[in-house]
């Protein structure tokens, strides 16, 4: 029972991935945002990057998803300082947050307790098979 | 158990739990941002400065004729000007545990030459050494030696203070010197005991900071021995401290934020003299006021008033330790246990370019205004400038037009002429941060 939950929620986010990206059927360009650092600045940075090029690009001509693995991670904790940044990324521009399962176990296990997730925040399998499948689809890596 | 959740509903409510990074110095030197900050952060900032005065002998009384303490370069008080590295800190910060944003810390190292180094022995002392734990909405609690809740020029960090010198009044009201004796014993200089308290103490903060839409309210107790820092408690008494501040935000973040700030804040304790004038004595002190940065110009202003334990200067003014002109005293630190004392200060700051700002100070401060022969009153008028380099390095130039006076006694007597010989000081600075 448990491992059929695992598979449906698994369904449930790559479908989830997949409504995303049909979400902006008139972009011109997609990207992918890496964060897998722990500096902090790095943080601002990408959300920077993001923020910059939905500037320049418009709304809907640009496709972006931030995959954060590593001490990356920390960017899409629920209480991460830049939550708000986060959010309005989200929600105003279509910027696509996704979380590595593999960090999220170790985290967890380190932390001693699961790690809280921001809303926006969608898990995927593993961070760089994500990053690979988005290049596949013809998405440009971008590490800032 | 039904309340407490309610109670935790509510605190949720009011937005705790989020980052707050700002000029609330409260959250600035307290907490990190959630889950952004570093485990170990290096930084630092360094002083060096020459200041100056004319170098008036003392004009009247037993000291006539020697070197005037208010006119000597602090804190060695052997020269009337010089270079000084007056500050060179250098400390870390962070969250020790990055996952856990519910635990961060703050150490602060003090290498420079000025009253925390030169007390007590020793040319390194550490300033902050504290811990703050987030883990309860709407109570954060730090831990260890850290700036007490109090005064804005105590309380604000140190490197982006707008003046080299302190006001009169926070130097010699807030600024605690730490003494074994009130001063009176003639053969007995009474030098400090330890660092200077470096508005300082060691003991346990709860506080926090709620944000509501452009406002900000903040609000610290705190709990310390009130023996100033590097060092255990000398008797059984605490210091108690309260605090709060509202903030009208505008723009930005940082120490320079632009905002208003509305703030109160009081402080309780008692001192232990163990040498003259031995006993236990009240020091109290509480103050209000304001500050604002907005576009172009800033401003502050602020009233204190104390109660008990007042820094009195020297015997007629003369360095401590000094023998009179008689030979029959040496010139000792004073201390007026029972005496009260207030004053405030009001300043502003204009950017005339985007590297040049403009300043002028104007502070008073009335000494043991409940006894009579003891009442001292010190008007200082201040101009500077300020030069920015960048956002880390600056030069900092200030001329301060020094006036004391004893107002209960003629101006032909003995204290007048001697307080007539305060000079104007002039004072330069640079200052980087790392």
């Amino acid at each position: 029972m448990k491992r059929l939950m695992g598979v449906a929620l698994l369904l449930l986010a790559m479908w989830g991935q997949a409504v995303h990206a049909e979400d902006k059927p008139f972009a011109e360009k997609r990207v992918v945002l890496q964060i897998s650092d722990s500096d902090p600045f790095k943080q601002t940075l990408v959300l920077n990057v993001a923020s910059n090029l939905i500037k320049h690009y418009g709304r809907d001509k640009v496709d972006i998803e931030i995959v954060a693995f590593g001490p990356g991670l920390r960017l899409l904790f629920k209480e991460n300082a830049n939550k708000g940044r986060i959010k309005g990324l989200a929600e105003n521009s279509g910027v696509r947050f996704s979380a590595c399962k593999n960090t999220i176990r170790n985290m967890s296990k380190k932390l001693g307790e699961p790690v809280q997730l921001n809303g926006h925040a969608v898990p995927v399998s593993a961070g760089v098979v994500r990053i690979l499948d988005l290049v596949a689809e013809g998405y440009t890596l971008v590490k800032p | 158990m039904k309340f407490s959740k309610i109670a935790l509903a509510a605190v949720a409510a009011l937005g705790l739990g989020t980052s707050v990074q700002a000029a609330n110095w409260l959250a600035l030197q307290g907490t990190e941002p959630d889950n952004a900050a570093e485990r170990a952060k290096l930084w630092g900032f360094i002083q060096p400065e020459y200041q100056v005065t004319d170098d008036t002998p003392i004009q009247a009384g037993p000291w006539a004729g020697q070197r005037a303490l208010f006119n000597q370069q602090r804190p060695d008080l052997r020269s009337t000007g010089g270079f000084n590295i007056l500050r060179a800190r250098f400390g870390v910060r962070g969250q020790g545990f990055p996952l856990d944003s519910g635990v961060n810390y703050f150490l602060l190292v003090e290498t420079g030459n000025n009253g925390i180094t030169r007390g007590g022995g020793g040319n390194l002392k550490v300033t902050d050494a504290s811990l703050t734990l987030n883990y309860i909405p709407g109570a954060r609690i730090r831990v260890g030696q850290f700036k007490y809740p109090g005064a804005e020029e105590g309380l604000q960090a140190i490197h982006v203070f707008d003046y080299i010198n302190f006001t009169t009044v926070t130097n010699q009201m807030l600024l605690e010197r730490f003494f074994d004796g009130d001063g009176s014993d003639p053969q007995n200089p009474n030098r400090p005991n330890g660092p200077v308290g470096a508005f300082r103490d060691i003991g346990v903060q709860v506080f926090d900071i709620f944000k509501r839409g452009d406002w900000e309210h903040s609000y610290a107790f705190m709990v310390g021995n009130g023996n100033g820092i590097t060092r255990g408690d000398n008797d059984d008494n605490k210091d108690f401290y309260a605090y709060w501040s509202s903030e009208r935000i505008y723009a930005g973040k940082g120490a320079r934020r632009q905002e208003l700030k509305l703030f109160a804040w009081l402080q309780s304790g008692k001192r232990t003299l163990t040498a003259a004038g031995a006993g236990e004595y009240d020091r109290d002190r509480w103050g209000l006021g304001a500050t604002y940065r907005k576009g172009k110009w800033r401003g502050a202003f602020e009233y204190m008033a104390g109660d008990g334990m007042i820094f009195a200067g020297s015997d007629g003014a003369a360095v401590p330790g000094s023998l009179n002109n008689a030979g029959t005293a040496v010139a000792s630190f004073n201390m007026l246990p029972t005496a009260k004392a207030d004053g405030w200060y009001a300043h502003v700051g204009y950017m005339a370019t985007k590297k040049l700002e403009l300043d002028a100070r104007y502070d008073t401060y009335n000494r043991a205004t409940n006894i009579a022969a003891a009442e001292r009153k010190f008007d200082t008028f201040t101009l500077g400038a300020q030069y920015f380099f960048n956002k880390k390095a600056r030069f900092l130039l200030n001329y301060e037009f020094r006036d004391a006076e004893a107002p209960n006694a003629p101006a032909t007597a003995g204290p007048n002429k001697i307080l007539g010989g305060m000079d104007d000081r002039l004072s330069a600075q640079f200052l980087i941060i790392f």
